[in-house]
């Protein structure tokens, strides 16, 4: 009895000590989770940077098979800021202000371009340059002199370094675009990578069709002193590497998301969530053409003069406002 | 013993699985073309010799083979004499760039402009060389600054081979960044692209033509078409060009014929919707060569299309795939 009683308990054990095979349930698991395994390492740069203090919100890896374009118009403020060892960090002045808005129902892109001398009321009471807005008072106050002044709800915004440029077009293979007029500058500041922030060197990039990389393409949104235009100038150029920026973009698929963010951790700051970006990403390949309108004040809206000692522009809002009010309804 | 090993077999294989996992995702990565040298790839037969520039280095294509004739050494731009037998082109360095004389294969003959200095602002530029139809001269653009100014514009020079002295031929538009492309004529006149800037604020490029060094030019093209790039077909009649007009991401290739001294007209658009750049013409006068991508983004390969007299003209066919060749080098096409 004792010898049966034994062999009952035992004969499951032996069965499957016969049967070698693991069970399907094992197998299936196993290589499910070896997959997302696989794949969270993959795109384990993109979930870094979301967690990434220097992006404020958003976060998280959203689902690459269900991202849908953005159904309402919205504005973002592109920020770009020289963030070289020659400034305190977190103090930067913005050089580069750019609003757009995007209209997902007309699949319309307005790009307005601020002067960065643009003579306005601080923050902090008194005049500046609303370039310096953001040197106290952070990104933050640079969008609140932007809505104060220009009228327009920021919904988002997106703050770019020197490096961080260049990393971003370098991540994207380069650029293509046209250089509309040589683009020729004595004096360009040699502040990327270098011991010696002061110094400078020489840009000469020819007209016509190119390819450009991150250096170059920097040296083309950057460069000011040899043109008639000065900023306005290098206003149309930073639009024109947008859009190049928006073409290459468009050719990216998902799995270039994590080349790109690991690219950029620490080098961008944004409002917007990785699932705007993603939304805005699905749907770049179709604003294009006449729908994209770009906007740069250049005289009569806005005149060059003096004020404080500095080379300043002073805007005419009565001719601004109703342009943007136009353009940023 | 087998149970055991069987459960290793197959956990061997999950972790393999997600290793797979990992590098599809980073093989389904958007890839951005590959530029070889254009000696790793066969080229188009081209009757002639064609000179193109990538990456600092001068190639050669001949009978189908490309062959690099330069180190990569900041080289660019070359031009092929009237005779064939030698080349001009530009060495690049940092602040500075010179005109040199070569060989056809690639051996410095003579530096034509000595342009380096050791404090930035006082080195120069010279860029776009190209022999006078005699052979005696190059023009080229310049940089006739004055240190310490913020203006620097490229205007047009001969430059005597044999005696080295420069004469300047165009006044350019100040802080507009000048004079461009200079294409000698066989009657002495100079062909070039001039950029100017509205009271718009809006760039302009046109191709202009000069009778003398100093002399009035007039203008061959509207400002609104933002035509550049000129090349002159080797009888003289037709210009090859790049028209934007108000476009970025893409440009037109356009030939027009001469109508009397001063004017071009019976404008045919030999290709379109690509970002084409540097048309140059077979020594024939029937096929024009030029650069653009292949696809929106990807690097500049060599194309060509017949020249015709109508704009239903036939397509424009890349001939080489993945080479990355410097789109501000026009390709110099030699019998």
């Amino acid at each position: 009895m004792s010898e049966i009683s034994t062999r009952r308990v035992r004969q499951p054990y032996d069965a499957r000590a016969r049967n070698p095979i693991p069970s399907v349930w094992f197998i299936v698991l196993g290589f499910l989770l070896a997959g997302l395994i696989g794949l969270g390492a993959f795109f384990f740069p993109l979930l870094q940077s979301s967690t990434t203090p220097v992006v404020t919100s958003g976060g998280g890896i959203i689902n690459p098979i269900t991202v849908t374009g953005p159904t309402e118009p919205f504005t973002v403020l592109l920020l770009g800021s020289d963030d070289d060892s020659k400034f305190v960090q977190d103090h930067y002045n913005t050089q580069s202000m750019i609003l757009v808005r995007i209209d997902p129902t007309s699949k319309s892109v307005t790009m307005l371009s601020i002067p960065r001398d643009l003579w306005v009321e601080m923050p902090g009471g008194g005049m500046g340059k609303i370039s310096t807005a953001s040197h106290d008072g952070g990104v933050e106050a640079a969008v609140a002199v932007v809505e104060r002044d220009f009228h327009v709800h920021v919904d988002d915004y997106v703050w770019i370094g020197l490096e961080g440029l260049v990393k971003l077009v370098d991540a994207m293979g380069g650029v293509d675009l046209t250089v509309t007029n040589p683009v020729l500058d004595d004096f360009y500041p040699a502040d990327v990578n270098t011991k010696t922030p002061y110094s400078y060197y020489r840009v000469a990039l020819m007209p016509g069709a190119v390819h450009l990389d991150g250096v170059h393409a920097l040296q083309y949104v950057r460069s000011r002193h040899g043109d008639l235009r000065g900023d306005f100038a290098r206003s149309e150029r930073q639009q024109e590497l947008l859009l190049a920026m928006k073409d290459e973009a468009s050719r990216l698929n998902v799995t270039s998301l994590p080349d790109l963010a690991a690219a950029l951790n620490g080098e961008v700051k944004t409002s917007m969530s990785l699932e705007r970006v993603r939304q805005i990403y699905s749907v770049l390949d179709q604003y294009n053409g006449s729908k994209i309108k770009r906007v740069v004040l250049v005289p009569p809206y806005t005149s060059e003069g003096w004020a404080d000692g500095q080379s300043v522009v002073f805007p005419d809002w009565n001719a601004i406002l109703p342009v943007v009010r136009q353009t940023f309804p | 013993m087998m149970r055991a090993f069987v459960y290793a077999a197959v956990v061997a294989a999950m972790v393999a699985f997600g290793f797979g996992v990992y590098h599809a995702a980073a093989v389904l990565k958007t890839t951005h073309r590959e530029v070889i040298r254009p000696t790793a790839q066969s080229g188009p037969s081209l009757a002639g010799t064609v000179y193109v520039a990538q990456d600092g280095a001068l190639y050669r294509l001949e009978g189908g083979r490309f062959t690099q004739i330069t180190d990569n050494a900041g080289w660019t731009e070359p031009a092929v004499s009237p005779d064939g037998t030698q080349l001009a082109a530009v060495r690049r360095i940092g602040n500075y760039s010179d005109v040199y004389l070569l060989s056809t294969q690639g051996r410095v003959i003579k530096q034509l402009t000595h342009h380096s200095a050791r404090q930035a602002e006082y080195n120069h530029w010279s860029f776009f060389p190209r022999f006078s139809a005699d052979g005696t001269k190059v023009f080229y653009s310049y940089d006739a600054k004055d240190p310490g100014s913020y203006e620097v514009d490229l205007a047009i020079f001969s430059l005597d081979i044999n005696t080295g002295v420069a004469v300047q031929w165009t006044e350019p538009n100040p802080y507009t960044g000048g004079d461009v492309d200079p294409i000698p004529m066989k009657d002495g006149r100079l062909l070039y692209t001039k950029y100017s800037i509205d009271e718009k604020s809006q760039v302009h490029s046109q191709l202009w033509l000069q009778a003398g060094p100093g002399t009035e030019g007039v203008a061959l093209t509207q400002p609104e078409d933002n035509c550049a790039s000129p090349a002159l077909a080797p009888d003289g009649s037709t210009v090859a060009m790049i028209c934007r007009r108000d476009q970025l991401q893409s440009a037109d290739v356009v030939t027009e014929t001469f109508a009397g001294d001063v004017t071009l007209s019976a404008p045919v658009v030999l290709a379109s919707g690509r970002l084409a750049a540097a048309p140059a013409f077979a020594p024939d006068g029937h096929t024009v060569v030029f650069l653009a991508p292949v696809e929106p983004g990807g690097a500049f390969q060599l194309w060509s299309v017949p020249v015709t007299t109508t704009a239903s003209g036939a397509a424009a066919k890349a001939l080489t795939s993945s080479v990355g060749l410097d789109a501000t080098s026009a390709p110099a096409w030699a019998r």
